[in-house]
């Protein structure tokens, strides 16, 4: 098994064994996030759908760890749709182990990722994750917006979000330094 | 660009052995005659298949027009089953709707203008992005194709005039942009679970290959798909209607028997080996050139005749000659498809015993053709709740894994004595 592959996988159940229940969709924006803000090189190529920044090798490799006795996933229905929990399975530590080295160098990445973002739901997640994902288009061709216009942007993406909402959430991402295109009223970042 | 033409609203229809003819417009026809995308017709769908499936000399360029077809009506069948949905959760009129149709399928028609000589078998050969363990992919470079090379033809055709798209419109949604802004919701409908790309694709491949494997009711899949309305403030997601559930069930039976019988075919994978050994050689440095710039128009200039024509002239190295001569690698020994931890210890014995003979290694995770395992939702009108996945309509879905199975090959030569050794690690067990 690649290097790449291994410490996907140990993250993975990593992340299932910090926080069991994890939804599907938490686990995505959790690898978005480990890998756009704190550089965890887990090598996904996410680009954006109207649901947030995505990448099916991470479902590929859910079910690779499912198969490999790392993790267990149950559906679950709630009103009006149904999620996946993500559990650590039997074999976690054995699918740990395949990068044990990667998930310690990056255990305090994962801690932090798990702190701050596994609270919200997952249309919450989705808008962060949204969020941070225009931003870094931004930022990439070193234009600076204001809060508002970041919003703006994310609503033209999200119009199902009111655009206060989507403000609020800006403003929580800019409080913890997350962003990286938003200028102040001063015009510093 | 100048354009002379006599009636913009003309309509073409192009014979297809698949969909039977598809129509383009004055516009598409345009951009279709471009040298870019041209250049698909130089670029096999299923590289060097033809070597086990004879019929397997399909290109890019017919099925690009294919996604096409297979958007549109993807496109309206969730128009006319979803209005009401995309009215309130997207805020779409008729000309916005209208509008998207046109973005939809300029998008479908040139998802694919990036592709590499032989398709996937040599994108491992794309250069890095930088950081974070990133290779460029096909889209890039039709991203990148897109907003040069054919940019004049999509924003100068006069029917444009009613829609005033940008290149950057249909690279957004290619690439996933927050450009593409509420178009994004379509984007499953180009790079998703049931994409015009793998609908066309599954059924072109089976037609031209002459198997059955990928065939599926598509029609019915098609006409069940729908925008399924909000779930918990989350945005519509593309989805199929009760009554389509077992349409989708044999699109994903179909998607597994493909990969297993045609994508992932020991033979084929090795001629895959072969085809990026030898594009390694005869690259510049080994790699593509980058999508920008001068190094794309240098990319542009590769396709399957050039390969071709130095592989003939004895360019190419080992690798070239073993295509030419059909000496391929042997597969010599296979883990199961759904590959558990215990399989995975029996490989790496296998792997220690053959030491120098193994040649290579190779796993469908890194195949472009995924079994793939993420569920389409459902939506009902009579149960509760409303929506639910396919794996619990079908208990077949449920029970699938991914493939995460690894093939191990030798030379030919070495093969009497490879076998040997996979025997005595075997023996011991």
């Amino acid at each position: 098994m690649r290097d790449i592959q291994s410490a996907r996988l140990a993250t993975l159940v990593a992340l299932a064994e910090k926080k069991p229940l994890l939804g599907r969709t938490a686990v995505m924006k959790l690898c978005y996030f480990l890998q756009t803000l704190r550089n965890v090189p887990l090598g996904y190529r996410f680009t954006l759908y109207s649901y947030g920044p995505f990448d099916s090798s991470v479902l590929s490799d859910l079910s690779t760890a499912e198969t490999l006795g790392g993790i267990e996933s149950k559906t679950v229905f709630y009103s009006g749709g149904y999620g996946y929990e993500i559990s650590p399975a039997g074999r976690s530590r054995s699918v740990r182990n395949l990068a044990s080295g990667f998930v310690k160098k990056y255990r305090s990445d994962i801690d932090w990722a798990l702190e701050r973002f596994a609270k919200f739901g997952s249309a919450d997640l989705e808008l962060l994750s949204t969020i941070i994902y225009v931003d870094r288009e931004f930022a990439t061709t070193n234009e600076r917006l204001t809060a508002d216009a970041l919003a703006e942007k994310v609503r033209e993406v999200k119009p199902h979000f009111a655009e206060e909402y989507i403000r609020g959430k800006v403003d929580y991402l800019r409080q913890e330094k997350m962003l990286r295109s938003v200028r102040t009223a001063s015009g510093r970042k | 660009m100048g354009y002379l033409i006599a009636d913009p609203h003309r309509r073409y229809e192009i014979r297809c052995p698949v969909h039977g003819f598809i129509q383009i417009d004055d516009w598409e026809r345009q951009i279709i005659d471009q040298p870019s995308f041209q250049r698909l017709r130089r670029i096999r769908q299923l590289a060097c298949t033809d070597l086990l499936y004879p019929g397997a000399m399909h290109t890019r360029f017919e099925h690009s027009l294919g996604v096409v077809h297979v958007a549109s009506l993807l496109y309206d069948s969730i128009v006319q089953k979803s209005r009401e949905a995309l009215e309130r959760q997207l805020a779409y009129t008729k000309e916005g709707l209208d509008r998207d149709r046109q973005l939809v399928r300029l998008a479908a028609l040139l998802h694919d203008v990036g592709h590499a000589p032989f398709s996937h078998s040599a994108e491992d050969l794309f250069p890095d992005r930088g950081r974070g363990g990133k290779k460029f992919g096909h889209e890039d470079y039709s991203a990148a194709i897109i907003r040069t090379e054919l940019r004049s033809a999509i924003e100068d055709h006069p029917l444009n005039e009613n829609t005033g798209f940008k290149a950057d419109d249909v690279a957004a949604l290619i690439e996933g942009s927050a450009a593409a802004k509420r178009a994004l919701f379509w984007r499953d409908l180009i790079s998703g679970q049931m994409d015009a790309d793998r609908i066309d694709y599954l059924i072109r491949d089976s037609h031209h290959i002459g198997v059955h494997y990928g065939r599926f009711d598509h029609r019915r899949l098609i006409s069940s798909a729908i925008a399924i309305p909000d779930e918990k403030n989350q945005p519509p997601r593309l989805g199929i209607e009760e009554g389509g559930w077992h349409a989708a069930e044999a699109l994903v039976l179909a998607r597994y028997f493909m990969f297993t019988q045609v994508y992932f075919h020991k033979t084929r994978v090795a001629y895959d080996i072969h085809l990026r050994e030898t594009m390694k050689t005869l690259l510049p440095g080994g790699r593509f050139p980058k999508p920008s710039g001068a190094d794309l128009r240098e990319f542009m200039k590769w396709d399957d005749w050039r390969v071709l024509g130095l592989i003939g002239k004895g360019k190419g190295g080992e690798h070239a000659e073993r295509i030419l001569k059909r000496d391929h690698y042997r597969e010599i020994y296979y883990t199961p498809e759904a590959c558990t931890d215990k399989d995975l210890r029996d490989l790496r014995a296998k792997k220690a015993k053959l030491g120098r003979l193994l040649v290579a290694e190779e796993s469908a995770k890194k195949s472009w053709y995924k079994t793939g395992t993420s569920d389409i939702p459902v939506f009902s009108k009579v149960r509760s709740p409303q929506v639910q996945p396919l794996s619990k309509y079908s208990k077949v879905i449920e029970g699938m894994r991914e493939n995460n199975q690894v093939l191990l090959y030798v030379d030919g030569a070495s093969r009497e004595e490879a076998e040997r050794r996979i025997k005595e690690t075997s023996k011991r067990r």
